[in-house]
Parts: structure tokens; C-alpha cells; sequence
């Protein structure tokens, strides 16, 4: 067991220095951060400091209400985001005015101005003229606000209060609560699941191939040029297979560890919501299972091949079956009860993703916790054992890759 | 002293290695010799407790070989490599401490190790940066570091330039002396003549010739001596124990009877003729293998 011990150091220190690992633990949280945070950020790019806006008011009954509305939208430091500007005044007529309001905009005084037509009593129209186009978010608020004076200052010419008005015809949201899960109110935000499902499933995978592709490359290295040789006759090749198996896993636990602690300073930063870390302990187990299982499968597979070809096609086999669980969110998400979710849920290959998923779509019951990692203990000892059997034998055979029947025999030999 | 009874391997369709038996004393150089494909490697990987044997024994010091022996025993295999993105001092430290060796000690060892084999300034260097010929010294004291009663050492010689060789093996014989059992593999017959007592030459899996390496010589030689002389070499022709002579300029290879024993010729010419030099012709081991190789395969 000492000699298990030095071999698992060696791979974790020979491991986390290179630079594979630092890219992997570094990129793969960052690329998929990127990839949920770019899409919010461009669709909402919201300014941060004031902005100047002119109005021209042909009507002289919006430019107050107006300004008192708009005090209302606050930039993200909590500062007004607006600040009004009459124009009214800046000419003798309206086409002066609106030369000087052209060039204000222009030479960059204010970011555009709202031209208030008043076509009589009833009818009203608005422009928003400006510089460039990036002030659609802003067009959106401003046409909130300038429509609610509207409404105000017609309602009150009817003599009905607008207050009043607003409070009888406000829109009642229907909570979605499950029961069983009462404190937890679903909210089926995209960004939220994302978070909570689709990355831990990616991390997972990423976390899996890299660290598997790592192992047989050693593995390979090793084969290639006897080093295998020197290590069976200095420990038992299963000594040698728990100390790999250990040192893989500690590396992936420095990963987890590493990552975990980015995403809560990313929590406590607020740039993503705390609900990530709602389900962690259950999902945190299935993915120390899903891990070993796939461990231990890359260590069968390892130990067969000889090449770097060789292995990156078996590899790409074994990834193709690992993403599956992500093609399935979808119609998961609409139907956590389908027949095929359950299947999923009961083969070893996507319990581990499958079940993450579940976790965040709704509740899911005890029995299917406990059978389910029932089934993935039992196929993670089974092929944790298989994989030792086929090492055993593979590590020491070069030259042609061995038939299913040699393997067989393999597995089957005492 | 390691003692190999009756050894016998048989994979699925072939017997790679069929009932050997040799020993090996402490302080000696035995020889595994063979074509390829003989079962050499076989053989070591048995010994190794690599690879479970079909039928046979081995023992080592009287008590048969298990994973309890991992840590004295020592072993260089053919195809040399070693973690090209680790730095010498580590790959040395973490194959010691495989058998057992402590950091502390191996730390105070390394160093006269790298001296000895003169690569003492790469010791912090990556394996990549080090020329062919310094890998494999690096690779050769991570088989010896741990100072091992048995050493098993597949074509050790390959790949080293002559100076390098001439320190390989003096390293060899320091162990020889210090009463190490050491199983040499090799084609090199020159190397193997050199340097072991005993050999056993496999084909296909089986024995063809083993024993003392002066007494299969014996065995394969012809009773032929080579004579530098002065005088008239005629003479040499008309004696009655002589068979053939080679005449060259100024000396004769001469074939002698078989009962006639090249001391006892000697003292019958030295009054006949002005003898410069006498030597007993032995055939090289080469030749001896070359022949017992042939001879196997036409009687299979």
C-alpha cells in the first residue's frame, strides 16, 4: 500500500505541473463562464453613468411629469440614469430649436432628445432622434416613461385617478411552487439552470477527458518505452493501478476544489446566482462516482492501446456518450417524469449527468437516489475490478490490439 | 545464488519458454543468449515475478521468488525511455523509493551516482534536455541505486559509444566483486565472452547449449593452435599428430590430432623449430552460437 502511495504521489505531482492541467483548470471555468455571462451582457448593456437627454416639448404639459417619472431609473451605482434637459427654450422657433438640438447631439452635450408632438387635444407622437444606435435599451425606457405621463395626463382629464388605476389592473403573477419542495420556489430561469445543470454536467465531462486523456498518454508513454516493465518489478501491477487511480483522483479533487472556490467568489460577486449551490452535496456524489466509473474504464482502455491514434478514437467513442445527457435537457426539463429519463437514470454511462440534471429540474424522489447510486456503486466496483484485470495483462502486451474474446479470457483468468 | 528449475511458459498457442534450468552464483556473470524470439524476455519477466510461470521453479537464496523480492532486485529491460518531462533528480528519486529506499538515503547515493557514470552536472536538468547516451546512464543507476543482490540486465552495452561501454563494464565487474548475482541478456558475443562465466544459449524456447563458458569451448573447439616461428615451417607438415596446416608468412595455424594435447606438441617441437609464440585457438563464442544455432534448426 506504501508503494500505492508513492507511485499516486508521483502522478499528482508530475501532473498538476504540467501544462495541460493548469490550462484545463483554468480555461474550462472560464470558457464556460464566458459562454453564460457574454449573452446576459450583450443583451443588456446598460450604461453605467448619467446621460444627457434634450426634450423639446410642443405641448408644454410633458417635460415635468416627465422628469419626475424618469427619476424613478437608477444606473447600476445608483445614480439617476437620466437627466432631462428642456430645449425649449434654446430658439425662437422650432426649427431653431431643433438646429440647436441637432447640434448638442452631435458635439456630444447630450446622447439625443425626445421631440414631443402635439398634434391637438388627444393626439400625441414622439421621436427619440440620436447620435448613434447603440440606445435601444434606453429607447425602451424612455417609451415606458413617456407613455406613462401620457396615460397619467389623460386618465386625469377623465377625472380618474391613475393610481388607482394602476393598482386595479396590475398584472398578478401565479407562483410556481412544488410540493414536497415548499422553501424552494422553482424559478426556471435559464441562466439559473444553466448554472446549476449544464455546468457541473460540462465540468464533469471536461474534467473526465482531460484527466483521462492524461492517463493514457502516461500509460502509453510508459508502454512505449518499458517504463512499465520497471514499475511491475518494483510493485504489483495493482499496487500500481490504485496508486495512479489515487493520484487521478486527488488531481481531480484539487480541480473540484479549485473550481468550487472560484464559483463562490463568483457567487459572493454576484455573478451568478447562490441557487448553483443548492444541490451540491448529491450532485458532488454522483460526480465522485461518475468520475472513478469513467476512471476506470479510460485505465481498461489504456492498457489495451498502443498508439496515441488508438486511443484518441476510443476516446472520442466515450466523450460522445458522456455529452448525450446534454442533448437530452432539454426534452428532460419538459418532462423529468419520461420514460426515457428513467432509463437514462439507471445506466451507469449517464446516471452521473442525468441525475445532476434532475436535481435541478424538480425534486427527485429517495428511491430513486438510492437505487440509483446503488446500480452506480455496483458498476463502478465492477469496473474498477474488470479494468484491473484487463491492466493486469494489457500493460505488458505490445503489438496487436487484443480481440474481445482475448479479453474475455483475460478478465476471466485468475 | 538463483536457482531456475524446469522453467516452462506456454501462451496460448506458444511455448515461449520450454523446461530450462540454470543457476547463478553470487559474484558472477551468467549469460542469456539467443536469436530473437528465443524467450529471452520471457525468461526475465519469470524471474521478474512479471509474469506467473506454466510450470517450473525459481528460487533465490533458497526461498522462491515473490513480490517480496521487488526490492533486490534491479533490472535494466532492453527498450530504454524514461518521464522525458521529468527532471533527472526525481526520476531517480521516485524509482528508489519504489524499492524501498528512503528519500535521505537516496538523496546521499544520487550524487556519487552521477559522478561515477560523469553526469553529475545534469542533475537538475529535464530527462529531454540529456543526449541518448546520458538517458540511458540515468536509466542505468535507477536500476542499480537501490544496490540490488540481483541484477538483470538486458543488452546493458546498446546504445553506448566505446569509452562509455569501457565504464559500463567496469561498473559490472565492481559488482561482480561485490559478490552481486547478475543476469546478463545480450547479442553482443564479444561483450558475453568478455564478461560471463556460465551462459545458456536459447532457441525457440528451449535450451541448445549452457554450462561453463571455457568448458562449451572446449566442447566446440577442434584442438587448434596458431605458432609464430623462425626457420624452416616444412617440417610442421611431415609430423604424424599434425592433420592440416595453414602457412602464412610467419606463422602456421596448425590442426592436431585429437588425442594429441597442444602442451605435449609443444614440447615435442620446441627442439625442431624456433618458436616465437604458441597459442591454443579457441572459437569465439559468435561462432559457437552461429553453429549451435544452425544445427537446431536443421534438426527441427
Amino acid at each position: 500500500m506504501k508503494k500505492a502511495l508513492i507511485v499516486a504521489k508521483w502522478e499528482f505531482i508530475e501532473k498538476v505541473k504540467t501544462k495541460t492541467f493548469v490550462i484545463s483548470l483554468i480555461l474550462t471555468p472560464a470558457i464556460i463562464i464566458s459562454f453564460a455571462i457574454i449573452p446576459t451582457l450583450l443583451s443588456n448593456p446598460q450604461n453605467s453613468s448619467t446621460q444627457a437627454i434634450g426634450v423639446i416639448d410642443t405641448s408644454g404639459h410633458y417635460f415635468q411629469p416627465l422628469e419626475k417619472v424618469i427619476e424613478k431609473y437608477k444606473t447600476k451605482n445608483n445614480q439617476p440614469r437620466f437627466l432631462l434637459v428642456n430645449l425649449a427654450g434654446k430658439g425662437k422657433n422650432i426649427n431653431e430649436i431643433l438646429k440647436t438640438a441637432n447640434i448638442y447631439t452631435v458635439t456630444g452635450r447630450i446622447e439625443g432628445y425626445l421631440l414631443i408632438n402635439s398634434g391637438g387635444t388627444d393626439s400625441v407622437n414622439a421621436e427619440f432622434r440620436h447620435k448613434s444606435t447603440d440606445l435601444s435599451n434606453d429607447l425602451g425606457t424612455l417609451e415606458n416613461a413617456f407613455n406613462e405621463v401620457r396615460i397619467d395626463l389623460a386618465l386625469s382629464k377623465e377625472g380618474i385617478n391613475y393610481k388607482q388605476m394602476k393598482t386595479i389592473s396590475s398584472i398578478v403573477d401565479i407562483k410556481n411552487i412544488e410540493v414536497g419542495n415548499e422553501e424552494n420556489i422553482m424559478q426556471s430561469h435559464f441562466l439559473i439552470l444553466f448554472f446549476t445543470s449544464f455546468i457541473y454536467i460540462i465540468l464533469l465531462m471536461m474534467m473526465i477527458l482531460s484527466s483521462g486523456g492524461m492517463l493514457i498518454r502516461s500509460l502509453i508513454e510508459e508502454k512505449s518505452n518499458r517504463l512499465i516493465e520497471i514499475l511491475v518489478s518494483s510493485c504489483s501491477p495493482d499496487e500500481l493501478l490504485t496508486g495512479k487511480v489515487i493520484g487521478l483522483s486527488s488531481l481531480g479533487i484539487t480541480q473540484v476544489l479549485i473550481w468550487t472556490l472560484i464559483g463562490l467568489l463568483l457567487v459572493v460577486f454576484q455573478v451568478i446566482p447562490s441557487q448553483v449551490f443548492n444541490n451540491i452535496v448529491p450532485i458532488l456524489v454522483y460526480f465522485a462516482l461518475g468520475f472513478i466509473f469513467y476512471t476506470s474504464i479510460f485505465v481498461g482502455v489504456g492498457s489495451i492501446v498502443t498508439t496515441e491514434q488508438e486511443a484518441q478514437q476510443i476516446t472520442s467513442y466515450l466523450s460522445l456518450v458522456l455529452v448525450l445527457p446534454i442533448v437530452l435537457t432539454i426534452p428532460a426539463m419538459e418532462n423529468p417524469g419520461s420514460i426515457l429519463v428513467q432509463i437514462l437514470s439507471y445506466i451507469p454511462f449517464t446516471i452521473p449527468s442525468i441525475m445532476i440534471l434532475r436535481f435541478n429540474i424538480g425534486t427527485v424522489p429517495n428511491l430513486d437516489i438510492i437505487t440509483t447510486s446503488i446500480v452506480m456503486v455496483i458498476s463502478t466496483y465492477l469496473s474498477v475490478s474488470i479494468a484491473a484485470k484487463i491492466f493486469r495483462i494489457g500493460v505488458l502486451s505490445y503489438g496487436k490490439r487484443p480481440s474481445v474474446k482475448e479479453l474475455i479470457s483475460w478478465i476471466k483468468e485468475e | 545464488m538463483l536457482v531456475v528449475e524446469n522453467l516452462t511458459k506456454v501462451f496460448k498457442y506458444v511455448t515461449a519458454v520450454d523446461h530450462i534450468s540454470f543457476k547463478i552464483d553470487s559474484g558472477k556473470i551468467f549469460g542469456l543468449l539467443g536469436p530473437n524470439g528465443a524467450g529471452k524476455t520471457t525468461t526475465i519477466r519469470t524471474v521478474l515475478n512479471i509474469i506467473k510461470p506454466t510450470s517450473g521453479t525459481i528460487t533465490f537464496e533458497g526461498k522462491s521468488i515473490t513480490h517480496e523480492f521487488f526490492n533486490i532486485i534491479g533490472y535494466l529491460p532492453e527498450e530504454r525511455g524514461l518521464y522525458k518531462k521529468s527532471r533527472v533528480i526525481d526520476v531517480i528519486l521516485y524509482f528508489a523509493q519504489l524499492k524501498k529506499m528512503s528519500k535521505k538515503e537516496t538523496l546521499n547515493e544520487v550524487m556519487s551516482w552521477l559522478k561515477k557514470l560523469e553526469i553529475e552536472n545534469y542533475k537538475f536538468k529535464k530527462i529531454e534536455e540529456l543526449s541518448k547516451g546520458n538517458q540511458q546512464k540515468v536509466q542505468f543507476i535507477t536500476a542499480v541505486i537501490h544496490n540490488p543482490k540481483l541484477l538483470i540486465l538486458d543488452e546493458p552495452f546498446s546504445g553506448f559509444d566505446p569509452i562509455n561501454q569501457q565504464l559500463i563494464k567496469e561498473l559490472l565487474l565492481d559488482f561482480v566483486n561485490s559478490g552481486k548475482v547478475i543476469m546478463l541478456s545480450t547479442h553482443q558475443m564479444e561483450t558475453a565472452e568478455k564478461l560471463c562465466s556460465d551462459i545458456l544459449l536459447l532457441n525457440e524456447g528451449k535450451e541448445v547449449c549452457s554450462g561453463n563458458l571455457s568448458q562449451i569451448k572446449k566442447q566446440f573447439g577442434s584442438n587448434n593452435v596458431k605458432l609464430e616461428y623462425q626457420g624452416d615451417g616444412s617440417i610442421l607438415n611431415n609430423l604424424p599428430y599434425v592433420l592440416h596446416v595453414d602457412n602464412y608468412s610467419n606463422y602456421a595455424e596448425i590442426q592436431l590430432k585429437d588425442d594429441m594435447q597442444p602442451y605435449e606438441f609443444l614440447r615435442n617441437i620446441v627442439d625442431k623449430i624456433k618458436v616465437k609464440q604458441f597459442t591454443v585457438i579457441e572459437p569465439t563464442l559468435n561462432k559457437i552460437f552461429i553453429d549451435v544455432i544452425k544445427q537446431s534448426i536443421k534438426q527441427s
